[in-house]
């Protein structure tokens, strides 16, 4: 089965159970709601897909010149074009690629290997999905800790720590902090890999794409320590960079919702400050980091570029750079509608998060 | 500690390079044999950046060898290959008729030939005969009858491709390609060229196994595994992370004395470097820099050498725009280069400044521009500009663009050393444009929009002719000294052309030389271009890994001038 299927199947049908059932057990406003999110996304993609299709053909440039430099010879450039249908109208064009999109084809890339697009994103989308998840895992698990730390204890020595932190590391290059944690823990330490996924030389029957889980499904666990190994490094990184700002976040939200007037009622009843943290305080300041959360989730699925480009991470965000750079028209339209399919189904699940977490709100 | 300290912070400059860069380049290869011949190409000169490790023992060997590279992978068909990387790929899993002596550009040797082709009478036909017993890496035998047929794919579907290199390598010179018996091969010449052995010593005349090629249809990304002619199969291949390279047990020649090459994928020279440093790779190869490259060199355990050879820089001069359609502007822009400030500053004096379009070592290289304008001759310049009535107080307002990311930081330092040196003459007001790439080069390239802008070159086949011919033909890639349909450009020397084809078809080496430096003085009168310097390429290892000591530049692991790197020649000293 193609790896793309699979990495849908892998986080698809959990996220699809999970739909189901807040369809079924959710009011009529919730179902309401939920159908109209689905229908507004194919327009939503269509425009975005027009732009796009747009841009790609207004900014000067061409594959050819952009692959062979001042080896592309006008010849080359004008047989190039007109096998792949670039001499067409724009509207032909245009065509073609509403067609590919609502076939889920998306065609073959214009440059370089020209394979299919559905299989490039099949090795790059489990690539950077191993990156981004358990990055934002760490980050999510650090910010939400030391924040709420900090925002119980405000204008404590943690607080103070706290805060200097989180500045500090979302201000850093995060191509500087990734090369400076290669040199302490790679280089001096010999701890963990410099780059890469897996060490080549370890062979691995590679299904899903997603490595930890292919070593698991075939048992290979010199693998699976070897990937857990490559892990360390780019999750670290992007993950600490990312906890500045979700520290930033909960720390606040924990400081107002402290001073509502139901944690006051809380502490009048003698019930302990951890309790209220955990049940008044904190339950109500994730709501905004939630927001956040889906919104980062989705930035990094191509927005990990620094990430991936010190790390010889070979996902999404490298991909798409070098595409736009190539001027891979085809490339470039396909992988920014599936960033677009990713983006809505992620924000309708924040959505719907709310209502589970906030029952004021309501659909 | 400081030292890798600022190791890392260099790094800023670097990664933003690192994203983007690739070189103009295409090479061409060779390998091993019984006869070898020695061509008018370059002989290798060799810079050592730092102190060379000892060559190992004849000996030892064995073992996994982990090569590290920024090049990706673009196209891995014969017919269609057309970049550094591929065709140093290709070259190792496949192998030409005729090849070049690892380490050497001026040595071609056998490769699955049995002799050096013969040329007929009038220089249009070339007969050649292949080994006995040859065998593609899976057991396939080897005809005469196979090889004519897969050859062929590069004059008939390499159009299909997305490089068509048969446009460039294959057509222009090769008519057809047929078999006369089980062992004989003929090409077919539509004209005669005095550079032919070198073509066939280039990637793309490398027969490619129709069990993954088919002779009607391109592969350019073919699944392994990947064998051919050469000494090596490749085995796997993940996309933008690593490729596995092992022996070819069908091999003609000797077998490699490394068991294992896994060339991995970075993305970044930093961390290249740093994995080179922590052992996690025992070699680095492309691209590193020369900053990072010395840096390296300089740690003990490693070894950095400068590859002799590189891509070369230069401007082009637009013929037909204004201000340089003017042979004032054009020799006044020659006049005010100084090409040893360009090297002593930009870096360190490691590279070589290039006084011609055809770099030193070449057949008939010449340093025309220092001949002809000074280097430099402020005075001169000055001259020239005045006779166009240009003053201090009516300055000659002159357009040059870049693109900074492409070449990266040294590159872009270098243009803007050259604006100094044009402002230096009090009467140039230099406005300079950066672009990014993909619009840059194709509106440079075009002729149409910018007098000025800075490019790259590295050759496809190591002959002046492949220096000379691109930048004087079809448009010369922006000079526009001939049009594009053809003609030249009203008010350029007919020589230029004259003198192209008589260079291209002269077979005698005395009387082509002679020939190729009258052209070389005609493009310098001319500024076709203005040859700036040669970029410097560095290969960095670990102690323990060594090169051939029997062959030319085993400090380089036998890179030489060509940039073939074949991996057969690696040897460990079994540590």
């Amino acid at each position: 089965m193609h790896p793309l299927v699979l990495t849908f199947l892998i986080f698809g049908i959990p996220a699809l159970i999970g739909l189901t059932w807040v369809f079924l057990r959710g009011s009529s406003g919730l179902r309401s709601y939920i159908l109209t999110r689905i229908a507004l996304t194919i327009p939503m993609i269509l425009i975005l897909a027009t732009v796009v299709f747009l841009v790609m053909r207004i900014i000067p440039g061409d594959p050819i010149t952009s692959a062979l430099g001042p080896k592309g010879t006008a010849e080359i450039k004008e047989r190039f074009a007109e096998q792949h249908g670039l001499n067409d109208p724009l509207a032909v064009q245009y065509g073609r690629f509403v067609a590919d999109v609502f076939t889920l084809d998306f065609g073959n890339s214009l440059i370089g290997s020209q394979r299919p697009i559905v299989d490039e994103l099949g090795e790059r989308l489990p690539a950077t999905l191993e990156m981004v998840i358990p990055a934002t895992l760490l980050a999510l698990g650090l910010g939400v800790f030391l924040g709420t730390r900090a925002g119980v204890r405000r204008k404590s020595a943690t607080d103070y720590g706290s805060r200097i932190f989180s500045v500090m590391i979302y201000a850093m290059p995060i191509f500087w902090l990734g090369l400076l944690f290669q040199l302490i823990f790679g280089v001096w330490l010999g701890w963990t890999p410099i780059a890469g996924r897996i060490d080549p030389s370890i062979p691995l029957e590679r299904t899903t794409n997603l490595l930890i889980i292919d070593s698991i499904i075939t048992a290979n666990w010199v693998a699976l320590r070897s990937v857990l190994a490559h892990l360390v490094l780019p999750t670290l990184t992007l993950g600490l960079v990312l906890s500045g700002v979700f520290l930033r976040l909960t720390r606040i939200n924990v400081i107002e919702t402290g001073q509502e007037d139901y944690v006051a009622a809380a502490r009048a009843r003698g019930i302990d400050q951890g309790t209220i943290t955990r049940r008044y305080s904190l339950k109500n300041a994730m709501i905004p980091v939630i927001t956040l959360i889906g919104l980062q989730v989705a930035i990094l699925l191509a927005g990990a570029v620094l990430t991936e480009t010190v790390f010889a991470w070979p996902g999404m965000g490298r991909y798409l750079i070098q595409r736009i750079l190539a001027r891979d028209f085809t490339a470039v339209q396909s992988v920014i509608v599936f960033f677009a399919l990713f983006v809505a189904v992620i924000s309708l699940a924040v959505d719907i998060l709310y209502s589970v977490l906030d029952p004021r709100v309501r659909y | 500690m400081t030292k890798r300290l600022l190791l890392v912070l260099f790094s800023f400059a670097l990664v933003v390079a690192a994203c983007t860069s690739s070189e103009d380049t295409t090479t061409t290869t060779a390998g091993v044999s019984d006869t070898t011949t020695t061509t008018e190409a370059p002989a290798a000169t060799t810079t050592t950046a730092a102190p060379v490790a000892a060559v190992c023992p004849s000996e030892t060997g064995g073992g996994t060898v982990v090569i590290g590279t920024t090049d990706a992978i673009a196209s891995l068909d014969p017919a269609d290959a057309y970049a550094v990387r591929d065709w140093e790929v290709l070259k190792n899993f496949g192998e030409p008729l005729l090849k070049w002596v690892p380490g050497s550009a001026d040595q071609l040797q056998l490769g699955i030939a049995e002799s050096m082709p013969v040329p007929s009478e009038d220089g249009l036909t070339w007969t050649v005969t292949l080994r006995e017993g040859l065998l593609f890496g899976d057991g396939t035998p080897i005809t005469a009858e196979l090889v004519a047929t897969q050859l062929t794919r590069l004059l008939t579907i390499s159009e299909t491709g997305p490089n068509q290199v048969g446009l460039t390598l294959g057509n222009p010179y090769v008519d057809s390609i047929e078999a006369v018996d089980d062992r004989t091969l003929q090409f077919n010449l539509p004209a005669p060229i005095a550079f032919f052995l070198q073509l066939l010593a280039s990637a793309s005349y490398i027969p490619a196994n129709p069990a993954t090629f088919p002779e009607d249809e391109l592969n350019v990304f073919p699944t392994p595994p990947l064998t051919g002619t050469g000494p090596w199969i490749v085995t796997e291949i993940v996309t933008d992370e690593s490729m596995t390279l092992e022996p070819n047990p069908n091999y003609h020649g000797d077998q490699p004395k490394i068991d294992r090459v896994i060339v991995r994928q970075f993305a970044d020279p930093q961390s290249m470097a740093l994995a080179v440093q922590s052992g996690e790779i025992d070699i680095a190869w492309r691209i590193l820099g020369a900053e990072l490259a010395n840096e390296l060199g300089e740690i003990d355990g490693l070894n950095s050498v400068v590859v002799p050879s590189g891509p070369i820089r230069y401007l082009i001069i637009n013929h037909v725009l204004e201000p340089t359609n003017d042979p004032n502007v054009r020799k006044a822009i020659a006049s005010v280069i100084d090409r040893d400030e360009l090297s002593d500053v930009i870096f360190g004096g490691a590279v070589d400044p290039l006084f011609s379009q055809v770099p030193p070592g070449f057949l008939g290289a010449t340093e025309a521009f220092e001949d002809l304008y000074g280097s430099p001759d402020l005075d001169a310049a000055r001259a020239f500009l005045e006779a166009s009535g240009y003053s201090e107080d009516n300055k000659l307002v002159l357009p040059v663009w870049y693109p900074p990311e492409h070449y990266g930081a040294t590159t872009a330092d270098g243009v803007l050393l050259v604006v100094q040196q044009l402002e230096a003459t009090g009467m140039i007001e230099v406005t300079i444009h950066a672009q990014e790439w993909g619009t840059y080069v194709g509106a440079l390239t075009s002729g149409e929009d910018y007098p000025v802008g800075v490019l790259g070159w590295f050759y496809d086949f190591p002959d002046p002719e492949n220096y000379l011919q691109p930048f004087i033909e079809n448009g010369g890639l922006g000079t526009m000294v001939t049009a594009k349909d053809g003609p030249i450009t009203p008010g350029v020397s007919e020589e230029l052309l004259t003198l192209l084809t008589a260079s291209r078809i002269e077979t005698d080496i005395d009387a082509r030389a002679a020939i190729l430096e009258d052209l070389q003085a005609v493009y310098a009168d001319e500024v076709v271009t203005v040859p700036l310097w040669i970029e410097p390429e560095f290969i960095v290892y670990r102690d323990g890994i060594c090169g051939d000591a029997s062959l030319p530049n085993p400090q380089t692991l036998n890179i030489g001038g060509t940039m073939e790197f074949s991996y057969s020649v690696i040897g460990t000293d079994g540590s």
